[in-house]
């Protein structure tokens, strides 16, 4: 406490540190930390049928090796890895070149390029979703236009139609909305190296190549390694661009399953299954775990490596 | 080791001329510094010299061969920062090695040069450490280590000890004399402390907007400032300066009235001047002795500022204005007293209204 | 010799490498920007025009807001507007208020359980909300909060503050502790002190939080599908997908939808691009 008080007098309760702190306190532990550690638990029960019973670890077990839900989980699961690998190859390499290339001195209207390519990432994932399956349609016919404009018209196809091309092109999708992100956040980060340091390099006799891979980029890598973990996290608990495209089914045939649909699908049902709380439960904790053990790798391995560096 | 010569450099940024034409000789192992406030092109014009920044005009020679669009690890120079600038993401063997591994130099080579060059600088100890785990007298030691280590042909230093505090600053003054002795290396040195360039300096460059005020030997530049301007930049505290008219010329007496009617006078040359122009009396804090014969001037302490083995004095001089005098500090001044003090007839500067010196008829010693 | 250089990029070399530089930076834009261009020109053709010329600008001949008309007629999208705006405003301003008080008596006052309770917000920031949402739905039906704004409102401060509060409480860190100490010798409260000293100073770094916690707000879609997908409580959305979803072979009142959810939104961010960008490029969120 901050008040200086006699030593003999009493200290009164301090209300005003209830007053500041409870509100905030109050609904993120009652809408965020007790909806999330209700969820781990009720995992751990059937609410099938109405009455709910404890059955351990069944929930998880079924999940993994029951022939009814394993497909569609490891399904679900490896959708999502590969379309987090995608972004990681496409988003970040993008991102760097752009921001980069902004960050290029003296280079005019460099403001105007920053604005208008980060503009998709501002707009609902919903609204983009929408777009690029008009533009994608093989009804509309745009792109397949234009690609027989640039003459690869023959590589057209109904790309977000099709079991093998689908989520890519969604990824590609969330790719080219996002790639504003690290844009930003590296350009950042090369703003705040010290002019002194390039110039100290260029002394040294490094030329722009060499200063970019000796001196800048070990300088960006600790912004890299931050926007893939918050690409992670995004990533697995993406949901909106499937649904909006794909609807909840993620079709065709399951393609574009991603852990945020299954979950949806899981705890309302869909078609035949019903919808199922201490099920949607299990998957959401399983999602939990997959994202908490990304974000600790990325603390204990990656932060602590790549340390902060002062200028 | 080598020679450095401008011929006529000039710089504008868009339309703004930073430097008008700038003329210097240096010799070879000699320790140059250049001085002048901020914004006055110091920096830009050593900027130029390492090849950071193109000249827009002019010639530069190092060793006689012109090097204007040689980049910067070509021209064999090698540039101290004031900001240090090590490679935060390295360590100090990394930090020195990086140019002679650019330079594609056997490892064995490298390995050799970091660590003498550590060891001349006492920093071997530190070799494996972070820049962020160092303290600031050691990033200075390191970011000199890492210019010593490509064995340039000039040094530049960027005001290397203006982020130290000041007693570390003291001390790596004079490492860095003692440094330039041994290695006998080409220096030129930019700063805006007067201090360091009287100490360093065999050769001091005084800069004013762009332009070069004068060069000289800091004694040269101490006893005959050719302007106004670089009377008031040497020495500390700044010469105190009075408006006067000249009330009689002379080769070597020149008679002159203060603003109250006081006459005093000067072993100045003014015979290219007249009776009735204008002028500025310098006079050095250090010149003015009390108790005193010639000259007689009285005013009223207003402070005193006891340093030990000096003291300044804030004099008040009714209708002239506030002087400053350096005495010697054992004394019993405080503010209220009255004081008479003089001023010796060959300590007086005298500058006409565009700020040029008059001539000193000195019998100092000095060189030139 | 003497070389008199004008101010031209100085070299030949230079100027290849700008027009390189200039030339995948305006094809970036073009690529980031066209999607939405062909959808916002196309929503005010005719559906002829859209499919014969998808590329070209409205003319006399196919300029038509039929589609515009249609969505209006169909959806009640003023409704949907106007729903999202209060949810957004309403949990965008509570989690500045709350965010900026619990910054300051988590960084000012020194108690027990202080380190926990940081340490609870600031895993909020990585583990996403979502996932408890099977909890929240039942939390909202037992407190007869189904299908409300409120439910709505509730769930997107609790999904704001973390991050809010971390941002703040760095900036706290940079108030001077002079400041209060001085006001604590002359007696001010503690709430005086941080209504009216504090907060005044945490303005630009609110600004940075509003626009962080603004987006993600007006761009949900999975608590409205969730907690309040009825006709009274749509945002936008939750309104525009399911339009889109409803009248998917009717070209004009889609494209025309979409260009009413995308509109507002750019107009905004250009308005306060400028904020924005000097929010994700400040230190605040490294």
């Amino acid at each position: 406490m901050t008040q200086p008080n006699h030593p003999d007098e009493k200290k009164p309760f301090p209300w005003h540190l209830v007053i500041f702190l409870a509100p905030a306190l109050l609904i993120y532990v009652t809408f965020s930390v007790y909806p999330l550690l209700d969820t781990l638990f009720l995992s751990l029960f059937n609410t099938q049928d109405g009455n709910s019973t404890f059955v351990g670890l069944q929930n998880f077990i079924t999940l993994i090796t029951d022939d009814n839900w394993s497909h569609a989980f490891w399904n679900a699961l490896l959708n999502n890895f590969m379309f987090f690998a995608i972004h990681m190859v496409l988003q970040n390499p993008i991102g760097l070149l752009l921001a980069v290339l902004l960050s290029s001195p003296k280079l005019r209207l460099s403001g105007t390029y920053r604005t208008l390519i980060f503009m998709p990432t501002m707009l609902s994932v919903v609204i983009i979703g929408f777009v690029w399956q008009l533009l994608l349609s093989p009804i509309w016919g745009i792109s397949e236009e234009f690609l027989y404009n640039i003459g690869l018209g023959h590589y057209f196809d109904a790309w977000l139609g099709k079991e093998g091309s689908a989520l890519i092109t969604l990824s590609f999708i969330s790719v080219w909305q996002f790639v504003g992100i690290p844009m930003m956040l590296i350009y950042a980060t090369l703003l705040n190296i010290p002019d002194d340091i390039v110039d100290a390099g260029t002394v040294d006799g490094a030329n722009p190549l060499q200063t970019f891979w000796y001196i800048k980029l070990p300088l960006i890598l600790p912004t890299i390694a931050m926007v893939s973990i918050l690409t992670f996290v995004a990533n697995f608990n993406a949901f909106e661009l499937i649904y909006a495209v794909k609807g909840a089914l993620a079709g065709p045939n399951f393609s574009t399953d991603l852990m945020g649909t299954f979950f949806y699908r899981t705890f309302f049902g869909f078609q035949l299954q019903q919808g199922s709380a201490s099920m949607g439960a299990a998957v959401a904790t399983l999602m939990f775990l997959i994202i908490l053990v990304g974000v600790m790798l990325f603390l204990f391995f990656v932060q602590r490596r790549i340390q902060r560096f002062q200028f | 080791m080598a020679s450095v010569k401008l011929n006529n450099i000039k710089k504008r940024f868009g339309d703004v001329d930073v430097l008008h034409g700038i003329d210097l000789d240096i010799k070879d192992g000699e320790f140059v510094v250049l001085i002048g406030e901020s914004g006055c092109g110091k920096s830009t014009l050593l900027r130029l010299l390492s090849g950071l920044e193109e000249i827009t005009a002019g010639d530069l020679y190092i060793d006689d061969e012109r090097v204007n669009g040689r980049s910067p690890a070509k021209r064999g120079i090698a540039m101290v920062f004031q900001s240090y600038a090590l490679y935060p993401h390295m360590n100090v063997f990394k930090n020195m090695a990086f140019g002679l591994k650019i330079a594609g130099k056997d490892k064995t080579f490298v390995n050799n040069k970091v660590v003498e060059a550590a060891k001349k600088l006492k920093i071997d100890h530190l070799l494996e450490r972070l820049p962020r785990e160092l303290s600031g007298g050691q990033r200075q030691r390191v970011a000199i280590g890492r210019a010593i280590v490509r064995d340039p042909k000039v040094f530049l230093f960027d005001e290397p000890l203006s982020n130290l505090d000041a007693s570390l600053r003291v001390q790596t003054r004079v490492e860095l004399g003692k440094l330039h002795q041994e290695l006998k290396a080409t220096v030129i040195y930019v700063t805006h402390d007067q201090v360091e360039a009287m100490t360093l300096g065999d050769k001091i460059v005084v800069m004013n907007q762009g332009r070069v005020e004068q060069v000289g030997s800091p004694l040269h530049l101490y006893h005959h400032p050719q302007t106004q301007f670089v009377a008031g930049f040497i020495g500390s505290p700044k010469m105190n300066f009075l408006n006067a008219k000249i009330s009689s010329v002379g080769k070597e007496n020149t008679q002159i009235m203060l603003e109250s009617g006081r006459v005093i006078s000067a072993s100045i040359d003014s015979s290219n001047s007249k009776a009735g122009d204008r002028v500025q009396i310098g006079l050095r804090p250090e010149h003015m002795s009390l108790p005193c014969k010639e000259n007689k001037i009285e005013g009223k302490v207003t402070l005193v500022e006891h340093l030990g083995e000096l003291s300044y004095l804030y004099v008040d001089i009714p209708k002239e204005g506030e002087l400053v005098l350096k005495i010697d500090g054992d004394n019993q001044y405080k503010a209220g007293d009255q004081v008479v003090f003089g001023i010796q007839p060959n300590n007086l500067y005298l500058f006409d209204s565009k700020g040029n010196a008059l001539t000193r008829l000195t019998t100092s010693l000095e060189a030139e | 010799m003497k070389i008199v250089t004008g101010f031209l990029p100085s070299s030949p070399l230079n100027v290849s490498k700008s027009v390189t530089v200039h030339a995948i930076l305006m094809a970036y834009t073009v690529i980031a920007l066209f999607p939405i261009i062909v959808v916002i020109i196309n929503a005010f053709k005719t559906r002829k025009a859209i499919f014969n010329d998808p590329l070209g600008l409205p003319d006399s001949d196919s300029f038509t807001l039929a589609g515009f008309q249609e969505v209006l007629l169909r959806s009640d999208f003023g409704l949907y507007s106007w729903n999202s705006l209060v949810v957004t405003l309403l949990a965008v301003g509570l989690v500045l208020l709350l965010g900026a008080m619990a910054a300051w008596a988590l960084t000012e006052y020194k108690f027990r359980g202080n380190f926990l309770i940081a340490f609870l917000f600031a895993m909020g920031i990585m583990i996403p909300i979502r996932l408890g949402t099977v909890s929240i739905l039942s939390l909202m039906v037992e407190l007869d909060l189904a299908n409300t704004l409120t439910a709505l409102v509730l769930v997107y401060i609790a999904q704001g503050l973390p991050l809010a509060v971390y941002i703040l409480s760095e900036f706290v860190r940079t108030i001077p502790k002079e400041l209060t100490e001085a006001a604590r010798c002359d007696a001010v409260s503690e709430y005086k002190i941080f209504f009216c000293i504090i907060l005044p100073l945490l303005k630009p770094a609110m600004a940075t939080v509003a626009v962080f916690t603004m987006i993600p707000i007006w761009n949900d879609l999975w608590f409205p599908l969730i907690l309040a997908p009825g006709e009274e409580t749509r945002t936008i959305t939750l309104g525009v997908q399911q339009f889109v979803g409803q009248y998917v072979t009717n070209w004009n009142s889609v494209l025309s939808a979409l260009t009413l959810a995308i509109v507002p939104v750019l107009i905004l961010y250009t308005i306060f691009s400028r904020q924005l960008i000097r929010g994700l490029t400040s230190g605040a969120v490294k």
